[in-house]
């Protein structure tokens, strides 16, 4: 314990021998590191907010259960894969007894035409109960969006989609569809509020409608193509997953658990874009500050050849020699991130002090850059940075633990 | 040869050999050009004895202290160090070894820069794994003995040439070592430093009955030694009592 703690004393001080060298290599690794925390806190906040719009924002809530193969085939056979109510009741009953605290809703997806009475388009529609909409919702249940209970054919139409057929709140529009049996079926219904759905892709043609209005247009009385969960705890989203489908597996209904992940394509899309620049980047940080700890060891060792020479000659092992260059690189890389930290807390404050925002790809708004903190994150880029630092002084250490003792002692 | 000289060889002539070179060479490569800077040397060293090994450049006195001080190691012959075959020895053993029974005085002093004079001293007992308390009252009381207690927190390049010698001379014996080598201690010194160290040196390796062996040229240091050792183009042509023609220890 002792000889650890002389070791990284022993280290701490060769830092301070060429100050300017070891300020230049720990400036190099601090801003390599607070580049990377800017980035994983944006990509954080930015994960955050796509997994809210996804989760209580589209509605996909945690869980979403339906018979197997509804996504694909469900339009071709609405028939062979709508829930009865009575298959509602059920598979509630397990749900419930499973997760206690799950909210969950019944919902029914429907599309057609709707009409301002002088102009048609397609629409997507999501019926779901408004006082279930409320528990779906979340933390945006005071968005804009929301279904009133109080109004029986009251829907709620994406801005893109109002803009096209030039309708406002209270305005009244016709809706188009086939139902279940393909016959076509229209009902009347009024705009009660109009939302952005955030994405390009579907802000001209989504809209919300109670469960009941769906039924109706669809022709389908008491029936749901899928229940909605509402986990308490997101984080535990897989888990629950798992639970639920093998609690479901003895109705014998052929039911499929999916999380919102598995839903969200957009989500997948933009964090795995996100995740595949963060590795390029933090490969491109990681290669320069290794090479930045390798350099300087490496000069470090070459002047000190003498110096060497004497701990090997007073008794130190070669491992010693090793440990104490290699010390030398951790430390480097561990203060560099550290100075790296309170940038970052610097620069943070800045960014989001700053109220930038800006439209991101695909996207019908403004959103505000705002960077989190990713401590887990940071915390393996420290382990990484310290460990591959170490590892590349461990070859130049190496090299001056085994240079003859007569040798070192003789270097000018 | 005075009185207290024969008197100090006969007790020494009776112990075991602390050190015992048999048909030794050594043999650099330096460019195209082989040196050859010890030849079949065969010489002991017994407990206590203060040995000036002197003799004109190149003519292998540095050699013979390296390998002596196990820092270097010879392309033929043996060297037992206390009975034991070094060469046997792996290189951690060595380290343990020199770390345990060997103290360096070297030319350039060697001191660690970023270290105090207090913490050079101590750098051998931390190799050695001595407890930092402990270490720092021994590294203490050296300083002391070597005159520098008020320069223990002063660091080399804030002492003199004189003052880092002795520094060096506390950290070659905080360890309570067999052997000390010192290799042209005095070489980088002026004459009122030189005459300090040599009697610093001296006076500690007597009080503490510890196996000196010098290389030097110089004259003072060469009048102390108990016995002289002249090599020449790596060979040992004289090993005598100094002052007389009395052969130590015919080999």
């Amino acid at each position: 314990m002792s000889s650890a703690r002389h070791t990284l004393a022993f280290a701490a001080r060769n830092l301070l021998r060429n100050r300017r060298r070891t300020l230049v290599t720990l400036v190099s690794i601090a801003f390599g590191f607070t580049s990377l925390a800017l980035f994983a806190g944006y990509t954080k906040n930015t994960y955050l907010g796509l997994r809210n719009q996804a989760v209580y924002g589209e509605l996909l809530g945690h869980l979403t259960i339906s018979r197997r193969g509804l996504a694909e085939e469900g339009r071709l056979h609405p028939e062979k894969y709508l829930l009865s109510a009575d298959d509602i009741g059920r598979i509630a009953a397990k749900v419930k007894e499973t997760e206690p605290q799950a909210k969950f809703a019944p919902r029914l997806g429907v599309n057609g035409l709707i009409s301002n009475g002088r102009v048609s388009t397609i629409f997507i529609a999501e019926g779901v109960a408004p006082e279930d909409m409320r528990d779906l919702r979340g933390p945006l249940v005071n968005a804009s969006g929301m279904l009133d209970a109080s109004k029986s054919g009251g829907i709620t139409v994406a801005q893109g989609l109002a803009a096209i057929l030039g309708l406002k709140d209270g305005d009244d529009s016709s809706l188009l569809a086939s139902t279940l049996r393909g016959q076509a079926n229209a009902l009347d219904a009024q705009i009660v509020d109009t939302f952005s759905t955030g994405n390009a892709g579907t802000n001209d043609k989504f809209m919300f409608m109670p469960l009941e209005q769906a039924r109706a247009l669809y022709d389908a009385a008491g029936r749901a193509d899928r229940l909605t969960v509402v986990l308490p705890d997101v984080e535990r989203t897989n888990q629950e997953r798992d639970r639920v489908a093998a609690a479901l597996a003895p109705l014998g209904m052929d039911l499929e658990v999916k999380t919102w992940v598995d839903l969200s394509a957009f989500y997948r899309q933009v964090k795995n874009l996100f995740d595949m620049i963060f590795t390029f980047l933090f490969s491109i940080v990681l290669a320069i500050s290794v090479m930045a700890l390798a350099n300087v060891i490496g000069m470090n060792v070459v002047e000190r050849t003498r110096e060497i020479g004497a701990l090997r000659s007073l008794g130190m092992r070669r491992a010693g020699i090793q440990r104490l260059f290699i010390t030398e690189a951790f430390l480097m890389a561990v203060i560099g991130c550290v100075m790296g930290f309170f940038l970052t807390l610097a620069l943070r404050y800045g960014i989001n002090a700053a109220d930038i925002t800006y439209i991101p790809p695909n996207s019908t708004n403004r959103v505000p850059l705002t960077v989190g903190l990713n401590l887990p994150l940071m915390g393996v880029v420290v382990l990484l940075l310290g460990s591959l630092g170490a590892l590349a002084a461990w070859l130049p250490a190496r090299r001056a633990a085994r240079a003859p003792i007569i040798e070192a002692l003789g270097h000018v | 040869m005075n009185a207290v000289t024969t008197s100090v060889a006969t007790s020494i002539a009776a112990r075991p050999a602390l050190l015992a070179l048999s048909e030794v060479s050594r043999t650099y490569r330096l460019g195209q050009t082989t040196v050859q800077a010890l030849r079949s040397v065969s010489f002991n060293v017994k407990p206590g004895e203060m040995v000036a090994v002197w003799g004109p450049s190149g003519s292998g006195k540095s050699t013979l202290l390296n390998i002596l001080g196990l820092i270097d190691t010879p392309d033929a012959g043996q060297l037992l160090f206390d009975g034991a075959d070094v060469a046997t020895l792996k290189d951690d053993a060595l380290a343990d070894l020199r770390n345990r029974k060997v103290g360096f005085v070297f030319q350039a002093f060697n001191l660690v820069p970023v270290f105090s004079a207090l913490e050079n001293v101590m750098l051998p007992l931390h190799v050695m794994g001595v407890a930092p308390a402990e270490a720092m009252s021994r590294a203490a009381t050296w300083l002391e003995r070597v005159g520098l207690a008020a320069f223990k927190h002063h660091r080399p390049d804030r002492l003199s040439g004189g003052q880092r010698q002795r520094v060096a001379i506390a950290r070659a014996l905080v360890t309570k070592p067999s052997l000390v080598i010192a290799d042209e201690p005095t070489a980088n010194l002026d004459s009122e430093n030189s005459a300090m160290v040599l009697d610093l040196l001296w006076e500690m390796s007597r009080s503490e009955h510890v196996t000196c062996l010098f290389a030097s040229h110089d004259p003072r240091l060469i009048e102390r030694a108990e016995r002289l050792v002249l090599l020449r183009d790596g060979v040992i042509v004289e090993d005598r009592v100094p002052g007389t023609k009395q052969q130590w220890r015919p080999q």
